[in-house]
């Protein structure tokens, strides 16, 4: 019984979290001039996405090792140092790269439209 | 006739006589060798080529070998979205979303890549025109212009003929200097400076027209300045449709004032020129702006530092420096700074009758209009040439209708406005108040 009522609280605890997240995704993904935005895990493996299916992963794979480069460059030139941001201006677009310890933020955005 | 003579004469001689003085006689032939043409005279001779010696080689072709490698695939394209283990995703967005949302603000407000808005990687082959509109011609089109012509790059400035109005000189971003005449029947293009040694290798900043101090009648020439550092002097050779440089400048890193020189820059460098401008009264006084920012007075009969050997021209360049302005030395200094606080100045241009008045277009989409006869820092008229605060990049006073004033804007358009009375008539004592303010502050 009590375990029952462990797993619904789980579940109703899950969908407030879900909701929250979809809120934030929906309000980063609809500024002005954003195209996408990509969440992947630890391993560079999208999470979630508001781009289609061969951009995402290209996205995610290439702006992951981009990120791991990154982030040893700064840490090899001081150890006690870490990557927080990686900003990429492109003739086209601007990716934006917020690193975490179990997730990345991948955001790519149009500033000129 | 002597025969029949003396037949008369001898007429008792039998006939049988007379019949024997006519016999068939049978010549032998007569030969005259040639005074002129000789005997030809043939000796025989003999060659012989040497023996055709021969070789064998063998020649033997690389041998391929096959082989095989292998990498790891790579998930093939196909997305699986995997699941959040963690289950801290939702903290984790909450801590990195204002983060985030303020670099997406940033960007948008950001300046920092303004200058590559043209979108030029290395030549410019982009499909661009140049149009011409007469305000004078009863059947106006805002949306046709009179003469419209193709271009296969950008073109990054241009100049009327002072005197002809059918003739146009434009510069374009590969370095072309060219010039139209609008009154030719079918191929408008009059002359063009090609691409070469003599020539521009970067985009042509600014084009000028001077007048021709060598020509007893009024002619012109023009002036192109280039980032590359060179500032042509052009002269029209009708006959091979082409401009020919009669002179030429380089303006050279040797120049520049101290605080703006390098250590690492060669003497010699080339500086790139960005505006040029001719002394009102003196056409051989000219000042123009670098890329590094500096100012300098030239003229066009200096003779300074020649150009450096790795420059090639068949005409030889020279710098045309005769003192470089610094913001707070030397004889040039502002006597009057206005910050209109409404994001960039794009152009500012004097009045051609008043003195005291100048119009200034800026990023917030306004043409703002100030007299420094009245009050300096506050604009005296503010016009507002769209309602959508779209940038105005230009703006133009009509030199010989004053009261016109073009602009042209971020979006394409382009306006001309009418200016009232208080805009286009001088008053008295204008010069005075701005000969005032330069004595006042240069004191």
């Amino acid at each position: 019984m009590s375990v029952q009522v462990k797993k619904q609280k789980q579940t109703t605890m899950t969908q407030a979290v879900n909701s929250e997240v979809e809120e934030k995704i929906k309000r980063v993904s609809s500024y002005k001039g954003v195209i996408g935005l990509i969440i992947v895990d630890s391993d560079g493996i999208p999470i979630r996405t508001t781009l289609d299916n061969s951009t995402t992963v290209q996205y995610a794979s290439q702006v992951t090792q981009m990120n791991q480069k990154a982030r040893s460059c700064v840490r090899d030139l001081d150890p006690s140092n870490d990557l927080t941001f990686l900003r990429m201006r492109s003739k086209k677009h601007e990716i934006m790269v917020a690193p975490g310890k179990d997730y990345t933020l991948i955001v790519i955005q149009n500033p000129s439209e | 006739m002597s025969v029949c003579v003396s037949c008369k004469q001898h007429h008792q001689r039998p006939l049988t006589t007379e019949s024997k003085m006519f016999t068939d006689e049978t010549l032998e032939g007569v030969n005259f060798p040639s005074t002129w043409k000789k005997e030809r005279s043939v000796s025989e001779c003999g060659t012989q080529t040497r023996d055709l010696e021969t070789d064998e080689v063998g020649v033997q072709s690389v041998k391929h070998r096959e082989a095989e490698v292998q990498t790891d695939e790579e998930g093939g394209g196909k997305l699986r979205l995997a699941q959040d283990t963690t289950g801290r995703l939702g903290e984790w967005l909450r801590n990195i979303e204002p983060l985030i949302m303020k670099e997406l603000e940033r960007n948008l407000s950001s300046h920092a890549f303004d200058g590559y808005r043209y979108d030029h990687e290395d030549w410019c082959t982009h499909k661009t025109a140049l149009c011409t509109w007469n305000l004078e011609r009863r059947n106006l089109n805002e949306n046709k212009p009179d003469t419209t012509i193709d271009l296969s790059s950008c073109l990054m400035c241009i100049a009327f003929h002072p005197d002809n109005p059918a003739q146009i000189a434009g510069g374009n971003f590969n370095g072309d200097v060219m010039l139209w005449d609008l009154s030719r029947e079918d191929d408008l293009l009059l002359a063009t400076s090609g691409i070469g040694d003599d020539g521009h290798r970067e985009p042509v900043s600014k084009i000028y027209w001077v007048p021709d101090t060598s020509s007893k009648r009024k002619k012109f020439l023009l002036v192109s300045v280039c980032s590359d550092g060179k500032i042509l002097i052009w002269k029209l050779d009708k006959k091979k449709h082409i401009l020919q440089v009669v002179d030429g400048f380089v303006l050279m890193a040797q120049s520049l004032p101290r605080h703006l020189k390098s250590k690492n820059m060669r003497s010699d460098k080339e500086v790139g020129v960005t505006c040029i401008s001719y002394n009102c009264e003196d056409k051989d006084v000219f000042v123009v702006g670098s890329e590094p920012g500096a100012v300098f007075k030239c003229s066009m009969h200096a003779q300074g530092e020649p150009a450096g050997g790795h420059i090639v021209s068949s005409v030889p360049l020279r710098s045309p420096v005769t003192f470089p302005y610094t913001s707070h030395h030397g004889p040039a200094q502002p006597v009057l700074t206005i910050e209109p606080g409404e994001g960039y100045v794009f152009s500012v241009k004097w009045s051609p009758v008043r003195p005291s008045l100048f119009a200034a277009a800026t990023e917030s989409g306004n043409v703002l209009f100030y007299d420094l006869k009245n009050n300096q820092s506050v604009p005296l008229k503010k016009l507002e040439a769209n309602d959508k605060k779209i940038p105005v990049y230009t703006c133009q006073f009509n030199p010989s209708q004053f009261q016109l004033l073009a602009t042209g804007d971020g979006e394409g358009y382009i306006s001309i406005y009418r200016l009232s009375d208080d805009l286009k008539t001088s008053t008295s004592k204008e010069t005075d108040v701005l000969s005032g303010l330069v004595n006042i502050s240069t004191d």
